[in-house]
């Protein structure tokens, strides 16, 4: 994507160069020139359009005109992630980078543990591979599931597993923690593994030597699921628009730190069309 | 992330007349079976107010019957003619079922459009074409509304049961229609549907694991085994041996069933109910189905009278458009009525749901059944096309709403 949206960039440039220096002020060539411009005008902003497309762009404009490399962030995890996905996309994308959400509703975990999850955790990786081959993240950003279910050593040897991946494809990889959620009859047993997969996770980044990054989302959501802070949708577990919104914000300015670039302002894409995603709906959030 | 599939329905009756015992099924119309038919309905408004806890297995014994009556008629045209009209087959289907369901859709939408919520208006507007094509239930599928647990945001998910039953009122005719000639069509039948009905339950069982239950619950293929074995229990391979059963001793197992199957509704604590996936339903359906055979054997027996009675009757009688209406009600019906809530709530929107349905039944149900001037002939075909270009209509000119609009506060998001 990028190689031939440059070519094309280039060959206007060279265009309108040779046609406007010689006669810069000379009212014959002022409608040439005003078309050449039309031309770059509309063909940059062809290029900074299809940029943020996301399917296999690399490169998008920012606002003072300059070309610079948008990291692309390929989002997985189960339907609490799903939720947080509109705005983190709308907040990346504002910010130049690129965003696809592979996040699974019922599934998404890459623990390989118990039968339950066993069976979740094999679709997610067929899922990831394609993704991998289709998208080329740079980061793999993998939000621990409520499905994660399994042995501490199950679950470090997955996540070790999905590091592996991640470095193999030339992705950084970002173990995000799940937020609290209402652990009702359906999780009661499952309570141990659901614990456990933080600290699983921490101990695989911190033996990484930096190529794994635990994200600790504590500092947002708190640890008390029914809590103000955790501003769970009437269902205790998943997030609604505002919710998913103080976590985009969050995550995306991580991001931004982690990968050098700066994250648009909430008042660029908080609003947008994605508060009407049918999830929302789903989850009875108005 | 919740786990309970979608609302259960009721299915579409297809008798209507009074007792005339002894007759075969299909050919005349069994008080008591009407009665079952009301319990259903019953049973499925109390689970949907929140009062009974195992009332979603009402519309497994709507299936039963469904499959059990079906299967009766089909049954004897074959017998008798050699063959099924199927055009005839199905149209009857079609004017029993269709003029009711677009009254009601039709209603329903211009209800959520001047009374719901923006995000329940939403809902509708998807569902309808899914809804009119009889095919809901694979959108409700794919959507995963069971994992979302996200029933009661939709008006017309109860209409998943008429789906897989309009689905399998398309296939079967053609099996019976083919495996039903001759001396031994009713032995063919009889194995085919059993053989169905096992396989439906190996269906069940191999999805009924996964975390979204929606596709076990709602499957045309997972929720065959209870109408095929209602179809078993039609054919003369159970028949014989049911009319052989003493009749006090048949009278005696019909009440054990009907007790039985009240219990499982009392005991049932929901549809994520262990068990529920793997056997439950099937057993609830079996036991459904000898029940509905023996009845058909032995209709003046205590417990046919007892079924056959006023109050059950009148309400198997009006199954299909109370089944209709109330989902709608109570969705559209505030939490807090005149402050009242709880059961006073359940009572009021039962009743009106009531009402609801005995007007479509005298308004349009009955009217197109039995023949009024204006739904036959020409007439009728105009009829029928004004209510699709009505209902069409309705549908396009519904402005659609905008949900999550001003959800998001900036400030708060800008706040540390």
């Amino acid at each position: 994507m990028t190689t031939p949206l440059t070519g094309g960039f280039r060959w206007f440039g060279g265009d309108m160069h040779t046609e406007n220096r010689p006669q810069r002020t000379s009212p014959r060539h002022r409608r040439p020139a005003a078309l050449a411009a039309l031309a770059l005008v509309t063909v940059s902003a062809g290029a900074a359009l299809a940029g943020c497309g996301g399917s296999g762009g690399g490169t998008a404009e920012n606002a003072s005109g300059q070309q610079k490399t948008g990291k692309k962030v390929l989002w997985i995890g189960d339907s609490i992630a799903g939720a947080e996905a509109p705005p983190l996309g709308a907040a990346l994308t504002a910010s130049g980078q690129h965003f696809k959400d592979a996040s699974s509703d019922g599934g998404g975990t890459v623990v390989e543990g118990d039968k339950m999850s066993r069976p979740l955790a094999q679709d997610a990786w067929k899922t990831l591979k394609k993704n991998l081959a289709s998208f080329h993240p740079d980061v793999i950003a993998y939000q621990l599931t409520s499905y994660d279910w399994g042995t501490p050593a199950q679950q470090r040897a997955s996540y070790e597993k999905l590091a592996k991946t991640a470095q193999d494809a030339g992705a950084e990889l970002d173990l995000v923690s799940a937020p609290p959620f209402r652990i009702d009859s359906f999780y009661k047993k499952y309570e141990g593994a659901i614990k456990s997969a933080p600290k699983a996770a921490e101990q695989v980044a911190d033996a990484s030597g930096g190529k794994v990054h635990f994200v600790d989302t504590t500092p947002l959501w708190g640890t008390e699921p029914t809590g103000k802070q955790a501003r769970r949708s009437p269902d205790g577990v998943h997030s609604c628009q505002q919710g998913s919104a103080a976590f985009a914000k969050w995550y995306t300015e991580r991001l931004g730190k982690q990968n050098g670039f700066t994250p648009a302002a909430p008042q660029k894409w908080a609003q947008g069309s994605w508060t009407g995603d049918k999830r929302y709906a789903n989850l009875k959030c108005d | 992330m919740a786990h309970s599939p979608p609302a259960p329905t009721a299915p579409a009756p297809a008798m209507h007349r009074r007792p005339r015992p002894g007759r075969a099924p299909g050919r005349a119309h069994l008080a008591p079976l009407d009665g079952l038919r009301g319990l259903a309905v019953a049973a499925v408004l109390l689970f949907h107010a929140g009062y009974l806890g195992g009332g979603f297995l009402g519309v497994d014994l709507f299936f039963v019957l469904s499959g059990f009556l079906i299967t009766g008629l089909l049954l004897g045209e074959v017998q008798r003619r050699g063959r099924i009209a199927l055009p005839a087959f199905w149209g009857r289907r079609a004017r029993r079922l269709l003029p009711a369901l677009a009254a009601m859709g039709t209603a329903a939408l211009l209800l959520a459009w001047a009374a719901g919520p923006p995000s329940l208006l939403g809902f509708a507007l998807d569902d309808a074409p899914w809804a009119a094509a009889q095919v809901v239930n694979w959108h409700f599928i794919a959507e995963q509304v069971g994992y979302f647990n996200a029933s009661d945001t939709r008006l017309f998910s109860h209409l998943w049961s008429i789906g897989v039953e309009w689905q399998f009122y398309l296939v079967w005719p053609l099996v019976v229609a083919v495996a039903g000639r001759g001396r031994g069509g009713p032995r063919r039948v009889a194995l085919l549907a059993g053989a169905g009905a096992l396989g439906s339950l190996w269906l069940m069982v191999q999805l009924g694991g996964t975390v979204d239950t929606t596709r076990a619950y709602e499957g045309t293929d997972t929720r065959a085994f209870a109408l095929l074995l209602g179809a078993v229990a039609a054919t003369a391979p159970v028949r014989r041996p049911a009319d052989r059963v003493p009749r006090p001793v048949a009278d005696g197992v019909c009440a054990l069933l009907v007790c039985g199957l009240a219990a499982s509704w009392v005991l049932t604590g929901g549809q994520n109910a262990p068990g529920l996936f793997r056997g439950g339903l099937f057993a609830h359906s079996l036991a459904a189905a000898v029940l509905i055979a023996l009845l058909a054997a032995a209709p003046g027996g205590h417990t046919g009278r007892a079924l056959g009675s006023a109050v059950p009757r009148r309400l198997g009688e009006l199954s299909y458009s109370l089944y209709l209406w109330h989902w709608p009600v109570f969705l559209l019906l505030p939490q807090k009525v005149f402050g009242i809530g709880g059961w006073a709530r359940a009572v009021l929107a039962i009743g009106l749901s009531l009402v609801a349905a005995v007007l479509s039944k005298l308004l349009v149900e009955d009217p197109v059944r039995f023949g009024a001037r204006w739904a036959t002939g020409r007439r009728g075909l105009a009829a029928l096309l004004a209510a699709a270009v009505v209902a069409a209509g309705v549908w396009a000119a519904i402005p659609r709403p905008h949900p999550g609009a001003g959800t998001v506060d900036v400030q708060r998001l800008m706040s540390p």
